[in-house]
């Protein structure tokens, strides 16, 4: 028998995988259709050769019961089990990004077929097989989710194609990362918190970017001095130069409700929208948390940096859920997930009220908040006069939510998921955010 | 996140499966044909005849409409897309190869004896029921081909053996009965040598 190590050319042909999985798998063979056939044949020319007394009818029997007594003798080097090694070229993806599963089984010389079936959301795209002993399934994934990749059946046949074996196995579950939206600009809050980062701050400071000129002071460094001014004025001059600070982020993403179509739901872009800030505001230094607000209760990840912390972030999103819970209920956001004077970017639909009611809570706390509208669907048209009239008040209840936010200094930007986050947000991006109690 | 390789151009897979199914059609309906010439018009022969012109056609057709998945749900499916799952499905439960080679073996009944057109026959039943079978698991056909040509050999021995046997008795005394003896004692002897293990 030909072990997995013994397979190596195979999967280096492939290409590069992650091993996820290895183990045994118990092969159940069976009688083929094939042979099904061949004894079906075998009694009818023999029962009527018998009939008919037809000795040439015996002789159409014989092909068949010469084959058949073949596989039976053969059948004893069947195999009872296959060393099965399941890889996976990357084990989390993003949106309509290809990723392939590698599936390598060591065993001996068999007619092998492959048969994928995708798991829900899968869409296979292509399938590289290497000497029957070897095969890449390739797929892309259209949503976000903890996706189940689903099954492969692998049929084998003996020599005379009379036995047939099968070997299920599940394939491992794929974390699929909602695709981030494009954002290149920061808000940045106008009070920043005393520490140090990219933004550059209202306070002198020790950054890069100039902010004036003063007079010496003992203390002062000699390579501040400002040589021009200082022989204009004919006294010594400094250059004096803006703190550089980093700010808090918390993002903020409604889970409560999700309308529209699949794909181009409200949740969708509210987790491509808060993934593409997730990875802006880290680029930027800044310290990055996240709370998913759903039915159940909160999720919620504590600020911080680094390219750790945008995967991070991205796995509480994926773990956002609209299943409805009974008897939930939310007074206020968790305060460990919000240090104090943090900028809050809230992705919503604003469809639920009781969201709304906490996002007035946190304004009514001093949270600076910026909401993103993702609403992108609204009720059907229909011609029957209290339809029309329903979706009227539906209308005129969205623009007094978004209209008291705005009045409570929240400001409301609506994005459709396809143009860039710069581009509703860039009212905000020009100039630090001011934020009043 | 790792970038998988390219995938490579994948085969012709429509023309590669496409001449095993085509081939299993063709030798199904020459089976038919060779059996039922020249028509007969008595017994079960003709009632056997439109059995096995059905089963031969259900069974291309199963084996064209193979790549159609059948969905586990109806309860959604419009009216005509469930009279078409249900037909696919008689397609696909219905043992139509069994069927025609019974039923081409009885229309070849209905005739008087002929014991190499019956071989013949047997040769090709044989030969429809290992495309077929080679078409629906999608099978390359060389290599299955190549591993069972010995066992072809032994087989159309028999066969010759078989009608060799049964003409025996119609033979007459001389040389070509003689012949036939030492041709029928020769695949005998192939078979056991073939049959028996290394």
């Amino acid at each position: 028998m030909a072990a997995l190590t013994d397979l190596e050319p195979a999967l280096t042909e492939l290409g590069p995988s992650i091993a996820v999985r290895s183990e045994k798998a118990a092969v159940t063979w069976r009688p083929s259709r094939h042979a099904r056939r061949l004894v079906t044949l075998a009694i009818a020319a023999l029962l009527l050769a018998v009939i008919s007394r037809r000795p040439e009818l015996a002789g159409v029997a014989g092909p068949p019961l010469l084959l058949l007594g073949l596989g039976r003798v053969s059948r004893g080097g069947l195999e009872d089990q296959l060393e099965i090694r399941v890889g996976l070229t990357a084990t989390r993806v993003y949106e309509g990004e290809p990723a392939g599963v590698d599936v390598t089984v060591a065993g001996g010389e068999h007619d092998a077929r492959w048969v994928f079936e995708a798991g829900k959301g899968i869409e296979p795209t292509s399938a590289t097989s290497v000497n029957g002993h070897a095969v890449r399934f390739t797929f892309t994934v259209d949503r976000w989710g903890k996706r189940k990749l689903g099954k492969v059946t692998l049929s084998l046949h003996d020599r005379w194609r009379l036995s047939e074996g099968r070997v299920a196995f599940t394939l491992p579950a794929i974390d699929v990362y909602p695709s981030p939206a494009v954002q290149r600009t920061q808000v940045v809050l106008s009070k920043l918190p005393n520490r140090l980062g990219e933004h550059r701050a209202r306070v002198p400071g020790e950054g890069v970017e100039f902010t004036g000129v003063r007079e010496f002071v003992p203390g002062d460094r000699q390579r501040a001095i400002n040589w021009p001014a200082t022989t204009r004025r004919g006294r010594l001059q400094v250059n004096t130069f803006a703190a550089e600070r980093s700010q808090d982020v918390v993002l903020l993403v409604d889970a409560t409700s999700d309308v529209g179509a699949p794909g181009e739901s409200a949740l969708d872009l509210a987790l491509r929208g808060a993934a593409g800030a997730a990875r802006a505001y880290l680029a930027g230094r800044d310290r990055v948390g996240v709370i998913t607000y759903q039915w159940g209760g909160a999720r919620w990840l504590a600020p911080s940096l680094g390219r750790r912390q945008e995967y991070k972030i991205i796995d509480v999103l994926i773990d956002a859920d609209t299943g409805y819970t009974r008897g939930a209920v939310f007074s206020r956001l968790p305060r460990a997930a919000l240090p104090p004077g943090s900028l809050v970017v809230v992705f919503s639909p604003l469809l639920d009220n009781r969201f709304v009611e906490a996002l007035r809570d946190m304004r009514e706390r001093g949270f600076a908040l910026i909401v993103v509208d993702v609403l992108n669907a609204e009720p059907p048209r229909k011609r029957a006069f209290a339809d029309s009239a329903a979706r009227r008040v539906w209308h005129l209840e969205q623009q007094a939510i978004r209209f008291s936010l705005r009045e409570l200094g929240v400001p409301v930007v609506t994005w459709d998921g396809k143009a860039p986050l710069d581009i509703p947000l860039a009212p905000l991006t020009r100039r630090p955010l001011v934020t009043r109690r | 996140m790792t970038q998988p390789a390219a995938p490579r151009p994948a085969a012709p897979r429509l023309i590669s499966s496409a001449g095993p199914r085509l081939a299993a059609l063709l030798l199904g309906a020459a089976c038919v044909a060779w059996a039922a010439t020249p028509l007969a018009y008595r017994g079960l022969a003709q009632t056997a005849l439109f059995i096995a012109v059905v089963a031969v056609v259900a069974g291309g057709l199963r084996l064209a409409l193979a790549d159609i998945p059948q969905p586990d749900d109806y309860y959604l499916q419009s009216g005509y897309q469930r009279s078409w799952l249900v037909f696919l499905g008689l397609l696909r439960t219905w043992p139509w190869e069994e069927i025609v080679a019974v039923a081409a073996l009885i229309v070849e009944v209905q005739h008087p004896a002929r014991p190499w057109h019956t071989a013949a026959l047997g040769a090709g039943l044989a030969a429809y029921l290992l495309v077929t079978h080679i078409a629906e698991s999608n099978a390359d056909p060389a290599p299955v081909l190549r591993r069972q040509v010995k066992l072809l050999a032994v087989g159309a021995c028999l066969l010759a053996l078989g009608a060799g046997f049964a003409m025996l008795p119609a033979a007459a005394p001389g040389a070509g009965a003689g012949l036939l003896r030492v041709l029928a004692a020769a695949a005998v002897i192939a078979a056991t040598a073939l049959v028996l293990p290394a």
